[in-house]
């Protein structure tokens, strides 16, 4: 039997097909000039000047000068259409949606400033570096890459750019010395790789109310014998998260806990640890940004040649300081953190002690500021300031001073030599505009990002102060240097960063012991770097591993690897908040 | 008697279980972030409420060219994928020929390779021609998987129609292609409805590929979708939002070939 309506499926399928043609097409030639004869760039500069980027740290007829130099730059490349991509952070989301369209009237450059998750962002890197096809013109990426970026290859070093093919297209009042981030993205060869765009910081987070009231300073001085304040060592962190976890249990009636992690078996997870954890309790050398011969991530360079992570190559990946900042990670997360915390991820956990139940966090991003300053939170009072304090991370009782205290990030302008360079030239423009002077202050109290030593000295920063929780303090003191990213002995990050988690996770669930988690993880990186040895593909500061040796032979050298300590729980130290804080208004790292 | 309307019982209680996600996915949607992360409106029917995550949605180009990216590479792959599984299929119904059973069996064999094998030849591939970054590179790259699938599908139920009604056809007098046209493809359209299904369901869903293949121009909705995640945590609100939105195509595809689904499942093979 034909049923009815025959015919009526082909007439569907080419509606279709019209249907699609129309969607299919989409513009991806970029470069066409569009019609830009018209647009008075010069009003265009002043109207931004005067209705967005205000503060700044420079007077309005210097600002003018700067985006007018930018629109001369910008000529040759007026009606360009280019693509750049970071992760999403409240700066980027600044940038995308505000700055592409000041810079577009400015310039006449269109830019399409892509917001995709980190992860995505690293994979679009290594895509364009593999098959040398250009994906984005540009890139913000994590300074974490800096030993990867210089020793592959792929990436255009910014001091051979400025000072050759770039050189018409360098702001001249772009002045680097400004930037805080710039020892992290220069290169063992000591080129500048990438250009600072937002920085951030993992620091100590506490409830400063808390630590105020008599009754729990009382209590506290009772039991531990010192002063309840900003610990200095893990013992007194240590000490502290049993005080509110165990015996002040609860406050104002509600369950309270003295520390906050997280714990599951995720690829954040790693984070944990490679965002300088073992730094923290001493595992490295002495060294800022970084430790030498030996860094936070247990890897040993010979000259700036990786030569191994195990203590049998004269690495500390799994020597007694990396286990013993593992077993504290664990113990802590079990013991003294809300029940759910171990099932938690970076982003679930993250916003947490916002909730008013924290007492204090070891590993807390300043990224998460913004959410935490916010009106009607139980951890903002009535006036808008907070009730609670950011301060230097604790160290552990293998750190010694010179070393690095924890971890800072700064998300980079990174430009790839596949990349046209006519595109790669429009880039560079747009990067430094988003980093000028002439905005930068405004961008950061925006995203609290900060990345000029210019903008954290300014009048608009010292206002805002108050409402930040000592963020603006801590940036503004010297101690901030010992807070960096991961350093130039890491040869390639994303293969060896993806080995930490699941090593990590393994110990959490209790499948292996802590020594043999860091055993396995400081074996596998000893791989990787075998690897990448053996391939010979980057050059004179490739890994050429140490030959294996008598982990004692290694432990009984000075320096890292360290030998156990035979107290691993010194006594508990800490200083009052106030009189951190009054050092660091004066200059001093306390 | 009694038995039949406890057994629907249960039935609904079944369906409404398995509906819970899917109110607590349109429950987050409507909710601001802040209180999600509070913890707030975990009881049934309490809480804030909003609709300012689907209007972050309906207003940031970002977000809404991201749906239509990828409803344009569905729409070309899947009508892609039809009409040429059509004739293909019909072929393989109709006719025999040298090595027709291996051609065919070769055919599925292609979605038994993981879609990352393909990965870094389709980018390649793709950027040299310069179709990187557009709708159709993505719809060509799923094509791999939906044609095969497609032709499968309706092989079985262009069999299940007798070959009596193409002989009669061409008795009658009429035309291979009028006869196609005019009198087969209507008897299984339940076929090429659930075959489209089959091919909107695939492509709809598939993050890899649609991934890897586009930049900023034609970047599909499960790509936009990760920019919730950051490093000052994730924002539920919205990527609730945007999951109610995408399940949204899917319910109304399932409901046009609802009754012919079952057959689908089973490659046409149900008669």
């Amino acid at each position: 039997m034909v049923t009815t309506g025959g015919g009526r499926w082909p007439a569907v399928l080419v509606a279709g097909v019209l249907l699609a043609g129309c969607g299919g097409e989409t513009d991806t030639t970029g470069g066409e000039p569009t019609s830009t004869a018209t647009v008075d760039y010069v009003a265009n500069a002043a109207r931004w000047v005067d209705e967005e980027f205000s503060p700044s740290t420079l007077p309005r007829a210097a600002q003018l000068e700067e985006l007018a130099w930018f629109t001369a730059a910008a000529e040759p490349f007026r009606g360009m259409r280019i693509n750049v991509v970071s992760e999403t952070l409240t700066t980027h989301e600044y940038e995308s949606t505000v700055l592409t369209r000041a810079f577009e009237e400015i310039t006449g450059i269109r830019v399409t400033h892509d917001l995709i998750q980190e992860g995505d962002v690293i994979e679009k890197l290594q895509t364009q570096m593999q098959s040398g096809q250009n994906v984005y013109d540009a890139y913000v990426n994590d300074s974490d890459l800096i030993g990867t970026h210089s020793r592959y290859g792929y990436v255009v070093p910014l001091s051979d750019f400025m000072a050759g093919e770039g050189a018409d297209v360098t702001l001249p009042t772009l002045d680097l010395d400004d930037f805080i981030g710039r020892s992290f993205t220069t290169g063992p060869d000591g080129k500048l790789y990438q250009l600072p765009d937002q920085q951030f910081a993992n620091l100590y987070w506490f409830r400063y109310d808390w630590f105020q009231r008599d009754d729990l300073k009382a209590a506290f001085r009772e039991r531990y014998g010192y002063e309840l304040g900003v610990p200095v060592n893990w013992s007194a962190y240590e000490d502290i998260a049993d005080f509110f976890t165990n015996h002040v249990k609860t406050i104002d009636g509600e369950r309270v806990y003295g520390h906050m992690d997280y714990g599951k078996k995720d690829p954040s997870l790693g984070w944990r640890f490679t965002d300088a954890w073992l730094s923290m309790a001493g595992a490295g050398d002495p060294g800022i940004p970084n430790g030498l011969p030996v860094d936070e991530w247990g890897i040993r360079v010979e000259g700036c040649r990786p030569a191994g992570a195990t203590v049998a190559r004269g690495g500390a990946a799994n020597g007694p300081a990396a286990v013993y900042a593992l077993r504290k990670y664990m113990d802590w997360l079990k013991v003294y953190a809300p029940p759910e915390a171990s099932g938690m991820t970076f982003s679930e956990a993250g916003p947490v002690p916002a909730q008013g139940h924290i007492a204090q966090q070891v590993f807390w991003y300043t990224t998460f500021t913004a959410d935490m300053i916010e009106p009607g939170l139980p951890v903002v009072n009535a006036d808008g300031t907070p009730k609670w304090r950011m301060a230097p991370s604790p160290h552990g009782p293998y750190w010694s001073p010179g070393m690095k205290l924890g971890y800072q990030d700064t998300g980079s302008w990174t430009f790839l030599k596949s990349t046209p360079l006519d595109r790669r030239k429009a880039a560079w423009l747009y990067a430094q505009f988003v980093v000028s002077k002439t905005v930068s202050l405004k961008k950061t109290l925006v995203g609290l990002t900060p990345i000029r030593d210019s903008d954290l000295r300014s009048e608009a920063m010292t206002e805002a102060a108050p409402r930040l929780g000592g963020l603006v303090e801590f940036y503004r003191s010297p101690a901030r240097t010992a807070w960096t990213p991961t350093g130039t002995n890491v040869p390639d990050y994303p293969k060896l960063a993806q080995l930490w988690w699941p090593n990590v996770a393994d110990a959490v669930s209790g499948a292996v012991t802590p020594q043999a988690a860091m055993d396995a993880l400081a074996e596998q990186q000893d791989r990787v770097l075998e690897r990448l040895e053996r391939a010979g593909i980057q050059g004179e500061c490739g890994p050429k591993l140490n030959p294996p040796e008598d982990p004692a032979v290694w432990l009984a050298r000075p320096g890292a690897p360290k030998p156990k300590l035979a107290n691993e729980k010194p006594p508990g130290e800490t200083v009052p908040y106030d009189d951190l804080i009054q050092a660091w208004r004066e200059g001093r790292a306390f | 008697m009694s038995a039949l309307p406890r057994a629907r019982w249960l039935l609904w209680l079944y369906g409404l279980y398995l509906a819970l996600p899917i109110y607590w996915l349109v429950r987050l949607a409507l909710q601001p972030n802040a209180a999600i992360l509070a913890g707030e409106g975990a009881a049934f029917g309490e809480g804030a409420f909003t609709v300012a995550n689907f209007t972050e949605i309906f207003t940031n180009p970002v977000w809404y060219e991201g749906f239509l990216n990828s409803l344009s590479y569905v729409a070309i792959n899947t009508i892609i994928s039809v009409s040429v599984a059509l004739p293909a299929a019909y072929a393989f119904s109709r006719y025999r020929f040298t090595g027709d059973r291996h051609l065919f069996f070769w055919l599925l064999s292609n979605r038994m390779a993981p879609p990352a094998v393909f990965l870094l030849p389709f980018f390649q591939l793709y950027s040299a021609v310069g179709l990187f970054d557009t709708p159709l590179a993505v719809a060509l790259a799923h094509c791999l998987f939906t044609v095969p699938l497609s032709v499968w599908i309706l092989e079985g139920f262009m069999s299940a129609v007798p070959r009596s009604l193409d002989e009669m056809a061409r008795i009658d007098g009429h035309s291979l292609p009028y006869f196609f046209f005019r009198i087969f493809l209507p008897v299984i359209r339940g076929g090429i409805g659930v075959t489209v299904f089959f091919c909107f369901m695939f492509s709809w869903v598939e993050l890899l590929l649609a991934r890897t293949l586009t930049g900023s121009e034609a970047k599909p909705i499960v790509v936009v979708m990760t920019r919730t995640v950051s490093a000052s945590g994730i924002d539920w609100g919205v990527l609730a939002a945007a999951g109610v939105l995408t399940i949204l195509p899917g319910i109304a595809v399932v409901w046009f070939v609802r009754r012919h689904l079952v057959k689908g499942f089973a490659l046409g093979r149900v008669s």
